[in-house]
Parts: C-alpha cells; structure tokens; sequence
C-alpha cells in the first residue's frame, strides 16, 4: 500500500509539478485564479437562478428531487465521456509508463498511479457543476446539516463509477487492440471510436426523444411524488441512489443509500484493479511501437521528391500532429468536436422541422444580427483550437533543430501559424457545409461569414502561436503535459472574445448600423487591424524570444 | 575552420564557460574532451546557434553565428548528442526534410541517400517511423542526414555513442576522408581510445576552462612522454 502511494504521488508530481517554472509564472498562475473569481461569480448567480425557478416548479408536486436525479445523470454522462478521453491517454496514450514497467510492481499499482491525474480530471469537471448545484439545492430546500455531509460524501464517490465502468471497457478493448501492426494508427483509431460513440450517443438520446410524448407523459409523471425522478434516473442506478440518499438525509432511509453507494464504489474499484491486475498489461507492452515495413530496393527513387523549405515545415508539422495520437486527439479531433456536434444537433433538429423555420428566420432577419451573431460563434470554435497554442511546445526536445538548420526564424513561426491555419480548416468546412445544406442560409449572409472566418481563423491562429511562442513547455516527457495544466488557452480565448466580444457588442447597438455589407466591412477592417497588431506582436517575440527558447 | 573567441557563458549565475579561446583548423580531425558538465556540449550548442552566446564571438568559416546565422548554418552539419528527434517522421521523410532545408537537387539527394543509408546499414528502415529505430539506427540517420547535404565543416556530439562497430568505422573513415580534404571535423567524445585513433588535435576542458589544446605529440611532451591518454587526461581534469 505505502508502494502504491509513493507511486501515485510520483506519477503525479511528474504531471502536475511547477518546477521549472520561473517564479513570473507561479504569479501569473495566482493572478488568474483571482481574474477567475468574478467569472465564477457570474457562473454561480446564473446556477441560482436556474435551481430556484426549477425548485419552486417541481416542489408542490413533490417532484423536487427530480433536480437532484436530472444533476447525477447529467454528470454521468459528462463523467462517462470525460473519463473515456483521459482514461485512453492516461494508460495508453502516455509513453510514461515505459519507464515504469521495469520496476517490481504489479499492473494494478501502476494502474493506480495511472488513475490518479484522470481522477483529478474528473473531480475539477464535476466540482465545477456539482459543488455550487448541491449546495444551491440545499440552501433552497432548507437542508439540514446531515445532508451537506453526505453531498460531500457522494461528490467524492461519485466519479467513482463511471471513471471504472469506462476504464474496464477501454482496458478490454485495448487488449485486443494491441495485436495491432501499427500501433500508432490503431490508438489514433481507438481515439476516433470515442469521438463516434459520444455523436453516436448523442444521436441515440436524440432518436427516442419524441417531443409531443415527452410533453404528455411529463404532465402525467409530475402528478404523482417521485415519478420525475424514476423516470429521469431509470437507465443509470447510482444516480438514484445518490438522489435518495441526499433527499432522505435526515433519515435512516438516506444513510441505507449512502451506505450502499459506498459499497456499490468500493466494488467498482475492487472490479477495476482486479481487471487491470488481467489485463492492463497485455493492452500497454509493446504498444510504443509503430510499424515496420520492409523498404524494397528502387522504391527509394518513388519516395523522394524536393518542395520548397515553407511547405517542407509545414508538410512536417502536419505529420506530426496526425500521426501522434495525443496531439491528434487533442487537436483534430477536439477541433471537429464542436462543429460535428453542432451538425448533429442540427441535422435531428431539421427532422423536426425547426431548423427549416431557423433557415427562414435568418432571412427575415436584418443583416447584421445574424451575422454577429454567427462570427463570435465562429470565432470561438476557432479559439479553442489546439493546433496553434501547441505551436512551439509541441517540437519539445525536437525544438534545437529550428536553431541549428539554416531556416529563419520567420519561416518555421509563419509555418506553424498555417499549420494552425490549415486545421482550423477542417471546422471551417463542416461549418460551411452546415451553412449551405442544413440551414439554407441566405447566399450573401453565407458569403461574408465564410470570408470573415477565413481572417479570423489566421487571427486566432497568430495569438495562439505568439502565447505559446512567449512561455512554451519544451521539456515534456509526454505529449499529454503540451495541454496539461496549462492556462495558455483560456489566455488565448480570452484575448481572443474579449475583444471581439466588446466589439461584437458595439456594432449590435449602434442603430444607424443596420447593412449587412457594411457590417462586414467593418468586422473585416477591426479583423484586418487585429491581424496586423498581431503580426507585429508575433514578429517582436520572435525576434525577443526564438533564440532563447530551449 | 570554427573560431571561438573569448566566449563566455552562464546558466543561473554559474558560469558554464569562461573566457574560452579555440581555434579548429581546417584539414584536422579535433576532438574535444572532458569530463562530464565541464562545459563540452554548452560550446557546442554555442557554436551550432542552440544556445545564445553570453560574451565573445564564434565564427564558423567566417561566419559569425550570432550576427549571421543562416550563412553560417548552411555552412556546417551537426550530430546533436541525443538522436531523439522528429520521430514521427519516417527515415525517408526526415532525410527529405534535409533536403528540402539545403536545397539538395533531387538526383544528387537520390544517389546520396541510397549511398549512405545503405553504408550504414539502414537502408531497409527507411520507410519506417523513427520511433521504431534503435538508439543506433537513429544515430545513424541524424548522421546520414548531416553527410546528406555535405557540408564543410562537421560539428558531432558524441557521434560514435550506440553505434556498432562497423558503422563506428564506417564514420570514422569518413570522418578521415573529409579532414584530408580540407575540411573541418571537430567531436567531442569520452572515449579516449577514438581520440589516440582519430584526432590530430585536440582540446581539454574542465569547469569551463581551457586546459590543453594541441597535438598529441605535444600533450605526451608536456607529460612524461609514457604516460597513458587515460593518465594524462584525469590528471588534467582532476585539479581543484
């Protein structure tokens, strides 16, 4: 046990440790929790707000706790998900564990040391929502002291389960995964999978929605105590366990609950070590490895070919990025996250009839309001983009290279902006192919969109590179640590909105501004001169930075 | 020919290298001793453009690194001391890469890469993610990728760590061939052994000093000429 431990706090002090990081850093760290502070503030009011319309809604029908069951199923499947991506690049994305695995422990050890930054994963995802929705339900339901001590009890269980359900799932998977020639495309593969099942899960939640039945048979439910809640929590028992205890906390029934969700947890891990124990290793050994392939004599002459040094970099990075699952993960797939999600959405929604009705209300509507609207969406699916705040950290011990070939230092920045351009690219396009098939979007609203997105996305893709350009992580041990505990993309996000957002909010009150055209002509002009004050800012780091970057 | 002139540098207050003045000539195989953290791969870098130069100037052909760089870049090859780059590049692709990055016509990178890579015994690897490479083979390739572009003045790190005997002496002949044309090859190394082999001159550094450069006549007069290269070298290093 005391070997276990060492070994989690070691795996994850190589995680989440700030050595090495200048003291301006640790600073800057504190400095943005306090800028935090107030958005959390917002965060909480709207959260009040919501738990006190819908307490006073289902309480007279003695459907309250409805709430309550609507909160753990809600934070199962986000659970379920979020376990699903860290959980693939904690036990087998992470190349760490190579260096673990000639020490004497067995696979449940390093399994969990393994699961001990995803836990941390899931506790920070689900503090943000459940803490304050808890603690909001029990001031608004005059709970009793008992009845926080067994929240608190159940926020630390909770993630306990789908964390494992998902974890055994993937370790079996894996297991035949590994038999795979090319590991590398068979994890960037397994990544994929995930990315399908959560559209795929989305779709299905979707299919067995039927709008007018849900409507009816929510008006019956409500008529009897309870009914809600059964309903809500029917497909995940925990959920309703949880909800049980918290609702009956003052009683012996509340703490019949709480005991068995402990219990149901302590089997869940039990179950997870005793299946890592089978077969983590059989999934993890070997799986560093990529193909290998004979080279035939003459092929050589097929393989070669001369570009000029730009694409040369550019051809570079995009290799890297598709072929290492973490960055692949982490940057194309994530990217496509929100658009594939959106079309989803949208696509079901269409069936129903509602998006016709959105197509239409796009052209009744004046020019510019749309429009606004549309580019701050845009414009942040575009800012949450990876690709360009890993610009620099991505290369890690690779970096030197860019200082001792003979390329300029503005050729290697400028390809990695394009790469970052070029992935934006891909959202771009499912955007566009929403906005030309599935809402009919009218053609000059399309046009102008599709160019602003264009110089945003270059815009988006300079203040990523020039934030990672001033502060990289190049000395990782792991591709996970480029993304990892860093701020640097809500930094990016918040240059990024914040100005835009103000300017956004601007223009949408000026009255006399009412013109499509005009209206783009003026997002692209404050467009353009963001770009170049970027530009400039990129060029001075550059010349500042580059060279000191190690 | 590589020219250091008094050249400083510090990492967090501690000085790495101080007031160091070498001269690589041109035609000579140099090497370039010390025991560990003495300050041997902190010049490097510095010469290769890696690390930023505190104090003096080091020039490469004429060159100078700092003022210069690109001239100077295109001028040498480099063996960085850990071979652990772009490894998610095929062999082929990173010798590619090279090529595009030195303008390397497509017949003479043709004809190059078959020579060299086959040389080394690696060729068969090429269409094969670096990653799967042995310490070794990846050795190979960076060094492959240096002869590529045939640059005049060599600067290797360690070059002959991890590689098996016959490519040890594969380079090493290379190495030979490319000093008696007039070229520069200038290596730090551990192995005193290639050093009595190879070099016909060489410099010692310890804490960031200077403590001998010649040849090796010189360094078996300075000391009682039956003294052992071993003898020599912990008696140079071990003062203070």
């Amino acid at each position: 046990m005391n070997k276990t431990l060492r070994l989690i706090r070691t795996m994850l002090k190589m995680q989440y440790s700030l050595a090495g990081k200048s003291s301006g850093e640790k600073i800057g760290y504190v400095l943005l929790a306090i800028f935090l502070i107030p958005f959390s503030g917002i965060i909480i009011s709207v959260l009040n707000a919501i738990v006190e319309t819908l307490y006073d809604q289902l309480a007279p029908t003695g459907n309250e706790n409805a709430l309550l069951g609507l909160l753990f199923v809600g934070m199962t499947i986000v659970l379920l998900f979020v376990s699903l991506s860290s959980v693939l690049s904690s036990f087998y994305f992470a190349e760490d564990i190579e260096g673990f695995i000639p020490y004497p422990f067995h696979p449940y050890q390093l399994l969990a040391g393994k699961a001990a930054a995803p836990f941390i994963n899931l506790y920070v995802t689900s503090g943000v929502l459940m803490v304050p929705i808890l603690t909001l339900y029990g001031i608004h339901s005059g709970a009793g002291f008992t009845y926080y001590i067994f929240a608190l009890l159940l926020f630390l269980v909770f993630p306990v389960i789908p964390f494992t359900m998902m974890a055994i799932l993937l370790m079996f998977f894996m297991r035949f995964a590994n038999i795979a020639k090319n590991k590398d495309r068979t994890k960037v593969f397994a990544g994929l999978l995930t990315f399908v099942f959560i559209i795929g899960f989305n779709v299905i939640i979707r299919l067995n929605q039927n709008p007018e039945q849900t409507a009816e048979g929510a008006a019956q439910l409500i008529e009897q105590q309870n009914g809600l809640l059964n309903v809500i929590t029917g497909m995940i028992p925990t959920a309703y366990f949880s909800t049980m205890a918290l609702q009956n906390a003052k009683g012996l029934n509340g703490l019949f609950f709480l005991m068995l969700m402990l219990a149901i947890s302590a089997g869940a891990i039990f179950l997870f070590l005793t299946a890592g124990q089978k077969f983590y290793f059989k999934g993890v050994l070997g799986l560093t490895a990529g193909s290998t392939k004979k080279f035939d004599s003459g092929k050589v002459a097929k393989k070669i070919k001369s570009q000029p040094v730009f694409l040369a970099l550019l051809l570079k990075e995009l290799r890297i990025i598709f072929r290492t699952p973490t960055f692949f993960m982490q940057i194309v797939v994530q990217s496509l996250f929100g658009p594939v999600f959106l079309i989803v959405i949208l696509v079901f929604e269409s069936s129903s009839g509602s998006i016709g009705a959105l197509g239409s209300m796009l052209e009744q509507f004046d020019g510019k309001a749309p429009l606004l609207l549309l580019f701050i969406f845009t414009l942040f699916i575009l800012g949450v983009n990876p690709a360009s705040y890993s610009s620099i950290s991505r290369d890690g011990r690779s970096w030197p290279a860019n200082l001792y070939l003979p390329v300029s230092a503005k050729t290697v920045i400028f390809s990695k902006v394009m790469t970052a351009w070029l992935i934006n690219l891909l959202s771009i396009i499912l955007l566009a192919v929403v906005g030309l098939t599935v809402v009919p979007m009218p053609p000059a609203l399309f046009t102008a969109w599709i160019a602003l997105t264009f110089l945003a996305s270059w815009f988006t893709s300079l203040v990523g590179t020039a934030l990672d350009l001033n502060d990289p992580k190049l000395n990782w041990t792991d591709e996970q640590e480029v993304f990892k505990s860093r701020f640097i993309s809500l930094i990016a996000l918040l240059i990024e909105m914040g100005t835009f957002g103000c300017i956004v909010l601007l223009l949408w009150n000026i009255d006399s501004l009412q013109s499509l055209w005009m209206t783009s002509l003026l997002l692209a002009l404050l467009l353009g001169l963001a770009i170049v004050i970027s530009h400039i800012v990129l060029q001075k780091l550059i010349r500042t930075k580059f060279l000191k970057t190690r | 020919m590589i020219t250091i002139k008094n050249v400083t540098k510090e990492y967090a207050g501690k000085t790495a290298v101080k007031n160091l003045d070498l001269v690589v000539p041109d035609g000579k195989i140099f090497g370039f001793l010390g025991p560990n953290g003495a300050g041997k791969s902190t010049t490097i870098k510095m010469i290769t453009g890696i690390l930023p130069i505190d104090d003096g100037i080091i020039t490469v052909n004429g060159y100078d690194i700092a003022s210069q760089p690109i001239e100077a870049k295109k001028i040498f090859g480099y063996v960085p001391d850990s071979p652990d780059i772009f490894l998610r590049l095929k062999g082929i692709e990173y010798l590619n890469f090279i090529g595009d990055i030195f303008d390397i016509p497509k017949d003479t990178r043709e004809e190059k890469i078959e020579d060299l890579t086959k040389s080394f015994g690696i060729y068969e690897a090429l269409d094969d993610h670096i990653q799967t490479y042995s310490h070794g083979m990846r050795q190979k390739i960076v060094v492959s990728g240096v002869l590529l572009h045939d640059p005049d003045v060599w600067i290797l790190d360690e070059p002959l760590s991890g590689l098996d005997p016959k490519s040890s002496y594969t380079l090493k002949e290379m190495m030979r061939e490319h000093a008696a044309k007039g070229n520069t090859v200038f290596f730090s190394t551990h192995v005193l052994e290639v050093v009595e082999q190879l070099c016909d001159e060489v410099a010692i550094i310890n804490k960031g000093k200077l403590q001998f450069r010649g040849n090796m006549k010189e360094m078996k007069e300075q000391f009682e000429a039956d003294e052992t290269l071993e003898k020599v070298f912990l008696e140079l290093t071990s003062n203070e």
